[in-house]
């Protein structure tokens, strides 16, 4: 009786086991194509976008899933070129910056719509910029716009100083700032007005009105203290920020300081322009299916949470001649195996970045009409609290970066490519050629070289050096190396329950351990956990971080060192490199700038507050009969260039070179749309050749 | 004529299913394959090791070796995507699968059995309250407190806090016993009306009195005891490297899991007890003036241990289930440390390419909980052959 | 009988609001926000969020806001899901997680029912023997194994099935044969075990005696008494199939009240999770309800005062 059991359950194992085996086999044979490949019957794109988006409602939220879908639904004053990610003319035709670098000028079109059929003007985007930086919005996007003059003041409920004689207390005489308020002329063309006025005046000092901020702000400065006192404090609002309508078609924003890259923020869905009349009516309900009202290429049909967003094309776009898909189908997923089965059934048409398991790679890189992997706006790399010892020591941070093999994590990864530095490469080509030239003459002044520089991708020699110059002497053990000294307890890696971060800790931990005879504990936590003890700098030796530029400027990689209440969860801060930013950004000559960034980025590379590791590929796939959707550095698309081409010849063949490859419908498509801007830029570079004649 | 008595050996209860379970062939099978996984978990790793020199979270340093190769004589069951031996993976999986199962099924025995017995013994409204306190807990979705604990606990906390245990195991005891000690006072005030005397009335009050007093100050205490961290990290200081980081969140995953089932465990003693306690052997103990925690510990808890046997055996592969299930969800074992739930989790998302990263770690957990479950069978026929209980 | 009944009843919603305070307890104590992301938020923004929650006040009041809307059944909006309230999402996702739980529980009732029942028929038998062993398959592979392997085979193989997403008849398939999986087998045993005891009980044997013909013994007599473990399963059964949905409802993704579950506890979207676990532990205390009035009149022999 128990024979008989055995076998019958081994049987069903081993059947089991075949059927999965073969079954397998035949999931995975090679054809030209990875699963079924046809095209939809009708003229829609199935897309997986990410994680359900939390709202439909621009200004709220941060995440790139609903990035995806909001440029959908939402226009801007510019658009992100499909390939480049450059600015290219949304609702403003042209535009302009002053000369002082701090004015611009948006000549918005004039036959822009909402999808109710109501009109676009510059009013709306006052309203909507004066929206996004309300306290009680609190949006989690508000700093990106903090460059506006007095938004931050506002979104932080600040408020002005008046004195007895109705004069306001200005920023400069309390806070040193090598950046000089550059007072710019009007510009031809747009109007003066009093709130101009108003706006060129030279920045007004504010204060936190929340009794603890501002006493502890007071208590600080006894000068400012003084200054203050007895005077009257008149709340920031939001009339008083730097947006303005000039007229119904002309947008107007004033900066508080230069900021060379800010056109290419706009493109943000928090800048994108919402209805006033709708929130009004509807508050924070306002972007529910049965209330919507949107002003971009598509527009909502139905929403099925975690099921399915539908949107479809909107009519009234002031573009919608030129959109080519009838709908989209955004589908919320975020767990690859499911999406990579779900492409293979043919039952999705693209896939959003980062979906390819690591382990699939070798199988899946064949399928060379597919697969995109292309350079990513984004780096990965090991924050470092350097507060708290044995890594408040330059050289043993210095040790534990070079003792990590590069090649071989990248080998594990499969999607990345090395990094020693701050700043990708591959994204910002002029950046590279100046950080290039920086590089040399700093390195040669310092004794080094670049060459020397780019082995910082792994010395496992020079690391044990280091760490024994820092007082942990290694030792050869055996095969191995040990160092007892080191205060393995007081360090540790820390990592959230992801399989990617699980895999790169625990390939890092074994590297120093080989490498440098230390054996660091990993401790990993649940993502809403370890989240506020990073940000608050709370964690022990190392944590994983990975940034996406939120713009296409190097800057924005330096960014999360900058300032005292830096957001790089290391505990860093230096004025000096403070200040070698803020002279970057205040210079108006673009390639000088680089230099200067590219000198900062040295400095702070040196100082090894993080372990660059690696930047990753964009790592997706879509179908070959997609057009129009390309891998740009980060991986956001205007979908009114995407469309479905059913005629297989013309589908995408080798996507290796799709980014160089120009597909003459969206070249066309992109020639009629930038075409406005770059009239604009001949007439007035005519215009001012001929002034200066 | 002689008359020759034939001297039988005496047998006792246990030996008589011990027999009974080996005539059943299925549940020897069970035991056998457990005790085979056993062994090789116990002392597979190390041979291993000092056979091939192979551990189970050796990430090799070559490139090219980080992939994951199907089996060979290199690796019996092949490698998975770090160039990690699976065999090796699978003994360490082994010993933290067995070690979950099993100490999570003491967990809960002990509470379980304790707190089940009380509350069939006692009765009455304080059987009741218990067993409300059950209900509550039971509608609580258990992830949830699963995912509580591991993120308060997981922290660098986590060592403070084991050490603190002891503390807080003893504040709720004297907290518990406060509240017996309410509800003796609560009948002791009111529920014999003030039909007896004046005089008895004074009494009842005079030892009512002192019985308040004597709760609130153990309340104090036990509020007092719990917030003695300072207590705890003394202990912590002494005894703390005893604790990896590593070994204390499983420690705490052994503790969490354990505390779901004794919620069943209870339920189960409570109704073996309420059908024993009307039983002679209780008044004979009674009688002879056995106090009431000898009576359910002494006599009471050894008669209901069949079902109980069964239900922990049972209890095991359920938890070793459980197990896998938060390793899917990514709360379980954390690296480096692996278990066949969270090796056959993570196998599962490679199944179309790599399928050996599935197939072994899931046949030995099969096979291991298959055999557990033929032996809890076999355990239940031979304990008592005429329950066929649930 | 109906005074119990009523009892029970009244019950529920005060322990309902007891589960939930435990809940609100537990989610408190858990470190982490709903508002915390990688890119960290400047400090005047975390206090415009920590405003409009309300989260600037002290524990009590908070507590006490939540508990008096609680017990009015108003939970307030998800904190991640701007602009929706909790009984809307609710209500929402409901649908999907009951239409395959139901669908699977049935399944596994059918089948677990017909295999224990004829295995205890002929115990012994070949049927009993292989039934009983693939009843154990079931028990000891993981549910998470056992759906992708399905969709590997008929949903990428042989392309029959979606290998995901809710969408038309066929994609309900693999999620209900995989949750029912586990569950079949435990109603199989379970029935075996219950109808062989109930086989060779004295009742039984009275109404063989009696001489009516083996059908009615079995339908009207035997059924009824070899259920009993099955029902007294249900209860239990309902927790656990919770779980089980959460696991089918990610393999498949699927957006059913578990993966909202899930997610709402991940993302610390704590008038979600009260929401949730308040509906759940009603439904459960309902459904343990009816269980044991049941079995008042399945077994005779049990009656409540």
């Amino acid at each position: 009786m128990a024979g008989l059991d055995r076998d019958r359950i081994i049987a069903t194992l081993l059947v089991l086991s075949l059927s999965g085996i073969v079954a397998g086999c035949a999931a995975s044979a090679s054809g030209k194509y990875f699963g079924l490949t046809t095209p939809p019957s009708e003229n829609v794109l199935r897309y997986i976008s990410g994680a359900e988006p939390e709202s439909l409602d621009p200004a709220l939220p941060n995440g790139q899933p609903e990035a995806r879908i909001l440029m959908a639904l939402y226009d801007g004053l510019i658009e992100y070129h499909p390939a480049t990610m450059e600015s290219i003319p949304g609702i403003a035709e042209s535009w302009e910056v002053g000369e002082g670098g701090t004015e611009y000028i948006f000549r918005l079109r004039k036959n822009a719509k909402f999808s109710n059929g109501e009109p676009i003007t510059a009013k709306d985007f006052v309203y909507t910029f004066r929206r996004g930086f309300k306290p009680e919005l609190a949006s989690r996007n508000a700093s990106l716009g903090y460059y506006i003059k007095y938004s931050e003041a506002y979104n932080s409920g600040h408020a002005f100083v008046k004195g007895t004689d109705g004069k306001f207390l200005l920023k400069k005489d309390f806070v040193d700032s090598i950046v000089n308020e550059a007072e710019s002329k009007a510009l031809p063309l747009a109007g003066d007005s009093e709130f101009h006025k108003f706006l060129d005046e030279p920045e007004r000092l504010t204060i936190p009105t929340v009794e603890t901020d501002k006493v502890k702000l007071l208590d600080s400065d006894p000068k400012l203290k003084a200054a203050v006192e007895g005077k009257e404090l008149v709340p920031v609002k939001a009339e008083d920020i730097g947006v303005e309508a000039v007229d119904d078609y002309t947008f107007r924003i004033k900066l508080y300081q230069p900021a060379p890259y800010f056109v290419g923020l706009l493109g943000h869905q928090f800048f994108r322009v919402v209805p006033s009349s709708v929130i009004e009516k509807f508050g924070d309900r306002w972007s529910r299916p049965e209330n919507i009202v949107t002003s971009g290429a598509f527009k909502v049909l139905a929403h099925r949470p975690y099921d399915e967003l539908i949107v479809v094309k909107d009519p009234n776009n002031w573009d919608a001649a030129n959109v080519k898909l009838d709908r989209i189908e955004f589908y919320p997923l975020d767990e690859q195996t499911t999406m990579l089965n779900l492409y293979k059934a043919g039952r999705v048409d693209g896939i959003y970045n980062h979906t390819v398991p690591g382990p699939w790679f070798d199988q899946i890189r064949e399928y060379k009409d597919e697969y995109l992997l292309h350079p990513e706006n984004a780096t990965e790399f090991y924050v470092i609290n350097v507060k708290k010892a044995p890594m408040d020591k330059q050289k043993v941070r210095e040790a534990m970066a070079i003792a990590i093999d590069r090649d071989a994590w990248v080998k594990l990864k499969k999607i990345y490519k090395p990094l020693v530095d701050i700043i990708p490469f591959g994204i910002f080509p002029k950046y590279e050629e100046a950080r290039e030239k920086v590089y040399s003459e700093e390195l040669k002044k310092q004794g080094s070289s670049l060459d020397e520089w780019k082995a910082r991708k792994f010395n496992a020699e020079k690391g044990r050096k280091l760490l024994t110059e820092a007082g942990f002497p290694v030792q050869q053990s055996g095969s191995g190396w040990i160092c007892p000294t080191f205060p393995v307890d007081d360090v540790s890696i820390l990592y959230n329950t992801t399989e990617s971060n699980k895999a790169t800790a625990e390939f890092i931990q074994a590297q120093w351990k080989q490498n440098l005879g230390v054996t660091i504990p990993l401790k990993s936590m649940e993502q809403r956990t370890l989240l506020p003890m990073v940000n608050k700098v709370e964690y022990q030796g190392f944590t994983r971080r990975g940034w996406v530029g939120d713009y296409m400027d190097p800057f924005t990689f330096l960014y999360l060192y900058y300032s005292p209440q830096n957001a790089s969860a290391t505990g860093w801060w230096d004025p000096k490199f403070d200040r070698m930013i803020d002279e970057a950004n205040s210079t108006v000559d673009e390639q000088l700038r680089f230099e200067k960034l590219a000198r900062a980025e040295l400095y702070l590379n040196q100082q090894q507050v993080i372990v660059p590791l690696g930047v990753p590929g964009t790592s997706w796939m879509k179908k070959p009969y997609v057009k129009g959707l390309y891998p740009n550095p980060g991986t956001l698309h205007a979908w009114k260039f995407v469309y479905i081409e059913r005629d297989p010849a013309k589908w995408d063949k080798d996507v290796d070179n799709i980014l160089v490859d120009k597909d003459p419908v969206v070249e066309n498509q992109l020639k009629v749309i930038m075409a406005s801007q770059e009239e604009f830029i001949k007439t007035h570079q005519a215009v001012k050749t001929a002034a200066a004649e | 004529m002689e008359e020759t008595l034939q001297i039988t050996k005496g047998t006792s209860l246990w030996a008589d299913a011990w027999r009974r379970l080996l005539k059943n062939k299925l549940a020897v099978f069970g035991l056998v394959v457990l005790a085979f996984m056993v062994v090789l978990v116990s002392i597979g790793p190390p041979i291993l090791q000092w056979l091939t020199g192979i551990t189970p979270d050796y990430i090799p340093a070559d490139g090219d070796l980080l992939k994951s190769f199907p089996p060979s004589v290199q690796h019996p069951m092949g490698t998975d995507e770090q160039g990690r031996d699976i065999f090796a993976r699978v003994l360490q999986g082994g010993r933290i699968s067995l070690a979950v199962g099993v100490i999570s099924t003491v967990v809960s025995l002990l509470v379980g059995v304790s707190y089940g017995a009380i509350a069939g013994y006692l009765g009455g409204s304080i059987d009741n309250f218990m067993m409300r306190i059950v209900d509550i807990i039971y509608a609580i979705p258990y992830i949830l407190i699963v995912i509580v604990l591991l993120s308060v606990f997981g922290g660098t906390n986590t060592r403070v806090l084991i050490a603190a245990l002891p503390a807080i195991v003893a504040g709720i005891c004297i907290l518990v016993a406060g509240v017996l000690l309410a509800v003796n006072l609560y009948r002791r005030l009111f529920g014999d009306g003030l039909a007896d005397g004046l005089f008895n009335t004074l009494k009842r009050f005079a030892f009512g009195a002192l019985e308040a007093a004597i709760l609130i100050a153990l309340i104090v205490a036990a509020a007092y005891l719990v917030s003695l961290t300072g207590f705890g990290s003394s202990i912590a200081e002494k005894y703390g490297s005893v604790f990896s980081l590593g070994m204390s969140q499983i420690f705490l995953l052994f503790f969490a899991l354990g505390l779901v089932s004794w919620l069943t465990m209870a339920r189960v003693v409570r109704g073996q007890i309420l059908s024993l306690k009307n039983q002679e052997f209780v008044l004979a103990a009674k009688a002879t003036g056995v106090s009431t925690f000898g009576i359910i510990f002494r006599h009471l808890v050894p008669n209901a241990l069949g079902p109980v046997i069964v239900y922990a055996t049972l209890t095991v592969p359920s938890v070793m289930l459980s197990e896998a299930f938060l390793s899917y969800l990514g709360l379980g074992v954390q690296a480096p440390y692996a278990s066949w739930g969270s090796l056959a989790a993570d196998g599962v998302k490679n199944i179309a390419i790599f399928p050996w990263q599935l197939i072994f770690p899931g046949v030995t957990m099969a096979l291991t909980l298959f055999s557990l479950n033929f032996l809890g069978d076999g355990l239940r026929d031979a304990i008592d052959p005429q329950t066929r209980k649930f | 009988m109906l005074k119990f009944i009523l009892r029970r009843l009244l019950l529920i919603i005060p322990m309902a609001l007891v589960v939930v305070t435990l809940t609100w307890g537990l989610i408190r104590a858990a470190p982490g926000t709903f508002y915390d992301s990688e890119k960290p938020l400047p400090i005047a923004i975390r206090a415009n969020i920590e405003k409009k929650y309300g989260l600037d006040k002290p524990w009590y009041q908070q507590y006490w806001m939540m508990l008096s809307n609680v017990a009015q059944g108003d939970f307030g909006d998800s904190l991640k899901y701007q602009g929706q309230s909790v009984n809307e999402i609710i209500k929402r996702h409901l649908p999907y997680s009951a239409t395959i739980g139901i669908i699977a529980y049935l399944l596994a009732l059918a089948l677990g029912l017909s295999a224990g029942i004829i295995a205890a028929l002929k115990q012994n038998s070949l049927f009993d023997y292989g039934a009983m062993a693939v009843a154990m398959l079931g028990l000891s592979v993981p549910n998470f194994v056992f759906g992708p392997i399905l969709v590997l085979i008929f949903a990428l193989g042989l392309y029959v099935v979606p290998p995901a997403r809710w969408g038309g008849v066929s994609s309900i398939i693999l999620p209900v044969i995989t949750l029912a999986a586990i569950y079949a087998a435990y109603i199989a045993r379970l029935t075996r075990a219950g109808m062989l005891e109930v086989l060779r009980s004295d009742y039984i044997r009275t109404a063989r005696a009696k001489g009516l013909d083996e059908k009615t013994v079995l339908l009207k007599h035997a059924l009824r008494g070899g259920i009993i473990p099955v029902v007294s399963f249900t209860g239990p059964a309902l927790a656990a199939l919770l779980a089980g949905t959460v696991v089918v409802e990610r393999i498949f993704s699927i957006p059913g009240l578990g993966k909202i579950f899930i997610e709402a506890v991940l993302n610390r979207d704590e008038p979600l999770v009260l929401g949730i676990v308040a509906f759940l532990s009603i439904l459960v205390m309902v459904f343990n309800l009816l269980v044991d009035i049941s079995y008042g009149f399945l077994d005779p022999r049990i009656r409540y005062e």
